[in-house]
């Protein structure tokens, strides 16, 4: 696994706020071939030549939204919403919904720890089968 | 995976489907910590499955429901 492709990768999607392209990194077809790698290896997912997630950070929209650091992020999941505060090592905001009632959830998370912490969290798949589709997952 | 309002909305959604497992928002946030705490470390380095499975461990989720794939 190229470590410091995975390393880059991260660093110039915070930098940016989305997710980087290839000729953004280097030469295009080095960094794809790194890329597909890193995909195999779990480390970051792809969608043809394009990031598709670079956990817990999205690069296309989704319903889980958080506010940190100045700018919104999207989120894979309810999981990786609360993972973008800790990856980026600060308070912030989620805003999701909840997928029964459609209604908006919003929290405010300080120091680790949610506003409502009345909401719960649910895991749909078993962990021993995360990455047979991480999409779904 | 999913934030929802409470237990009973799971059940809701979760219609005639087999559940997963649901567990506290705020047990949630200690896993986030665990898991993502590291993930923009200029060393970062990957976790091994081993390491991965002491965080579900540490914060209490240690059913076969939460036991990663042998690599």
């Amino acid at each position: 696994m190229d470590v410091a492709l995975r390393n880059l990768t991260y660093r110039r999607f915070v930098e940016l706020g989305r997710a980087p392209l290839p000729e953004e990194l280097g030469d295009r077809a080095e960094v794809l071939a790194g890329w597909r790698a890193l995909h195999d290896a779990h480390a970051l997912v792809l969608d043809g030549d394009a990031l598709r997630m670079a956990a817990p950070f999205s690069a296309v929209p989704t319903p889980h939204r958080v506010h940190a650091g100045g700018r919104w992020w999207h989120a894979n999941c309810g999981w990786d919403a609360f993972g973008i505060l800790a990856a980026l090592h600060c308070d912030g905001e989620i805003a999701t919904i909840c997928p029964d009632c459609r209604a908006a959830l919003v929290l405010v998370v300080r120091r680790h720890q949610p506003s409502d912490p009345s909401l719960v969290f649910h895991c749909l798949v078993p962990a021993r089968q995360w990455w047979a589709d991480i999409v779904f997952t | 995976m999913n934030l929802f309002r409470s237990e009973e909305h799971v059940a809701r959604w979760l219609g005639d489907r087999t559940p997963g497992e649901t567990i506290p928002i705020v047990q949630l946030a200690a896993l986030a910590q665990a898991w993502w705490g590291d993930r923009l470390a200029p060393d970062w380095q990957p976790h091994t499955r081993a390491q991965n499975q002491a965080i579900l461990d540490s914060v209490g989720l240690v059913s076969p429901f939460w036991q990663l794939p042998a690599i």
